[in-house]
């Protein structure tokens, strides 16, 4: 049985009830950093809505625990995998390579990280040739460049590439 | 008569070449940019509005407003296409109009958005042209406790008719407001919610951030789960035969139509409520009037037509308090009352008197933008058409790539890329175990505007809630707050009115 077949979604339910629980007490706790106390005399302190929002998430979710308890939500009877397995590699490569993506634009900037994050997806997932790939991975940052930093005049992050963009800046802006 | 007399004037205005063709340009890149994930009038606005310090003020606010206009429409082009709302404004068109996609009635909803949208319109200009100084009335009384009634309805409507699991249904209104509370006090300027003190957190996070992330990465990587990257994005047949049925479905729409039409206009009237709510509440309206309201959600074109219509009477009605009081009645308002006084103008009442070229030119525009935009909506649909062809495996990492550059262009900060991230991911895990993930959109953008309409009313009555309770002294708070009341305890009698009605059958 592999491992995504474990994971059931009655177990993906309490766990993520859980979680969700262990959030809400972080934020009331963090919350509490500021005056949470609220009164006629004085204003609403600075922590007051948030705590007894993060409050109202925790009742929220023990409700959710007890349903599960009580076996009154259909998550909590359902034994099917949370996740197939073939579904599992396509998400899981996705979040994998997004994150990557993301690193990746803060060193080398969005242009070049979205020619390797490109190339790679399509690689991974598409049957295309090598050629189409190319040219559509180099195609699309560059459609990108002129919509954002030209059309609307929004800069995005370079990274260490920025030099290279300095004489596309000189002769758009001279 | 002399308010048709100024209207035909204001339409001739509207019809001069520079303004003509700036309303035609206007309403094409409203479209794209409604349509973009990511960006919505109030962004396409901001981004344009430096360029129209070169044109006379009346082509610039017919030209912003025809972006506005425009991108109303295209916000439920990515809706149904692509599962993803261009602006929170076309959230509740991903409710029914993504399912009739999936369900290859693509041509249905794009037909039922864009004739929802033209008569949503159509009805609020004349309402706007015809009771503006009546209607800015009503919006006047509206102090911060009917506001944060109002609010209270709005999150109020999912509880009750949402059909969702309730305490997951709460739960994920309260996490919108929570994330809404991060960054500085309104009142007191101290910083909330700064974990781990990044700094990122101190301007709070967009609700874009958010939207992108549940209704981009999220729906994407349900998509991949779901189709396992070898079908294609929803299918769209274009011909007489589809046109024709898409038109029929419209047949029973009506209602939807009225309700969002005449619902969308007074709730974009009020300050800080707008197309969004109006959209949501209309939705929420029509599922619950509606004979076949456990068919809302899996694809029926009212719920298409009942958000669209209400979404663009609400832009037209958040521009009545902008030009008679000088008052936004929706984020993209704002900017544009900004940009009124850059341009040497004086927002309010005199407007009507002193610059009637201005008001009647923008008025007589909105005609003639409804008209242009819905021609420019069906005339696009064969490029639509043509985004459906290109296989999934070559989509998906194309709206990676918008959701990226989209969660990154507003606040210009990779911090927003992670968290948008972060909530794609958790919003893929809460969706696939019923967490419904739409009051949280919601709530984070109604959020602060929630918050400051509270904290002013209880500053009004010296801290007690009695204020929202009041018959004597609020009576329309005082009613909305019961209607929220009676919504958030419905479900309770679900059970107990199932009960008794299956007892009184078998007795």
């Amino acid at each position: 049985m592999s491992v995504t077949n474990k994971i059931t979604v009655k177990k993906a339910e309490i766990a993520v009830a859980v979680i969700l629980a262990l959030c809400s007490i972080a934020l009331m706790i963090k919350s509490a950093e500021n005056r949470i106390t609220w009164n006629a005399e004085e204003n609403m302190g600075a922590g007051f809505l948030p705590f007894y929002l993060s409050l109202g998430m925790l009742i929220c979710t023990v409700l959710t625990i007890i349903k599960f308890v009580l076996k009154r939500s259909p998550q909590s009877k359902d034994d099917s995998p949370f996740i197939e397995a073939e579904a599992f590699k396509y998400i899981a490569v996705t979040i994998i390579s997004l994150v990557i993506l993301v690193l990746a634009i803060g060193y080398l900037g969005i242009y070049f990280s979205l020619i390797f994050f490109l190339a790679f997806y399509l690689r991974y997932f598409s049957s295309k040739s090598v050629l189409f790939i190319s040219v559509f991975s180099l195609i699309t940052p560059v459609l990108t460049f002129l919509f954002f930093e030209w059309l609307l005049k929004i800069p995005l992050p370079q990274g260490i590439s920025e030099p290279l963009f300095y004489p596309v800046y000189d002769f758009m802006y001279s | 008569m002399d308010v048709f007399i100024l209207l035909l004037e204001g339409i001739f205005v509207s019809f001069e070449p520079l303004n003509l063709g700036l309303l035609v340009f206007g309403c094409l890149i409203g479209l794209f940019v409604g349509a973009m994930p990511g960006l919505g009038s109030v962004n396409g606005v901001a981004i344009l509005i430096p360029i129209t310090f070169i044109i006379p003020p009346t082509a610039a606010i017919i030209f912003l407003a025809a972006v506005y206009y425009g991108a109303m429409y295209g916000g439920a082009i990515s809706s149904v296409m692509l599962g993803i709302p261009g602006a929170s404004t076309a959230v509740a068109t991903v409710f029914d109009g993504r399912p009739l996609a999936v369900k290859g009635e693509a041509m249905t909803a794009l037909t039922a958005a864009a004739v929802g949208s033209f008569v949503g319109g159509t009805v609020s200009v004349i309402l706007f042209t015809l009771f503006a100084p009546p209607l800015a009335e009503v919006a006047l009384r509206f102090n911060a406790p009917e506001t944060f009634a109002l609010m209270v309805m709005a999150f109020a409507t999912f509880v009750g008719l949402g059909g969702d699991d309730v305490p997951k249904t709460i739960f994920s209104i309260l996490i919108g407001l929570a994330l809404s509370t991060i960054g500085l006090d309104l009142i007191t300027g101290k910083p909330r919610l700064i974990f781990f003190n990044i700094p990122g957190f101190l301007h709070g996070i967009n609700f874009l951030v958010l939207a992108i992330g549940i209704y981009g990465i999220g729906e994407m990587l349900w998509t991949l789960e779901e189709t396992k990257g070898k079908v294609q994005m929803s299918k769209l047949s274009v011909n007489m035969k589809e046109v024709g049925r898409a038109f029929g479905a419209l047949k029973k729409t009506i209602m939807a139509m009225n309700i969002g039409s005449f619902l969308g206009f007074f709730v974009g009237i009020l300050p800080a409520a707008g197309a969004t709510p109006a959209s949501l509440m209309s939705y929420g309206i029509t599922k619950q009037l509606s004979k076949n309201s456990k068919e809302f959600g899996s694809g029926v074109p009212a719920g298409v037509v009942a958000p669209e219509c209400a979404n663009n009477s609400a832009s037209t009605g958040s521009m009545l308090p902008m030009l008679t009081l000088g008052i936004p009645g929706s984020p993209t308002t704002a900017i544009l009352l900004g940009g009124m006084i850059l341009w040497g103008l004086t927002p309010g009442p005199l407007l009507f008197t002193q610059e009637p070229e201005f008001v009647w030119g923008l008025i007589g525009s909105l005609y003639i933008a409804n008209f242009f935009t819905l021609v420019l909506n069906i005339a696009l649909i064969p490029a639509f058409l043509m985004v459906l062809r290109i296989p999934f495996a070559i989509l998906a990492p194309v709206i990676f790539v918008l959701c990226v550059t989209g969660g990154y262009a507003p606040t210009q900060s990779l911090h927003d890329v992670w968290l948008m991230l972060l909530f794609g991911f958790a919003g893929y895990i809460l969706r696939k175990l019923d967490y419904p993930v739409a009051p949280a959109v919601l709530s984070i953008v109604l959020g602060p505007l929630a918050e400051k309409a509270l904290r002013q009313s209880l500053i009004l009555s010296d801290g007690s809630m009695g204020i929202f309770f009041d018959m004597a002294e609020k009576p329309i708070a005082a009613i909305i707050m019961y209607i929220a009341i009676v919504l958030l305890i419905m479900p309770a009698f679900g059970p107990l009115y199932k009960k008794f009605f299956k007892k009184a059958q078998t007795t």
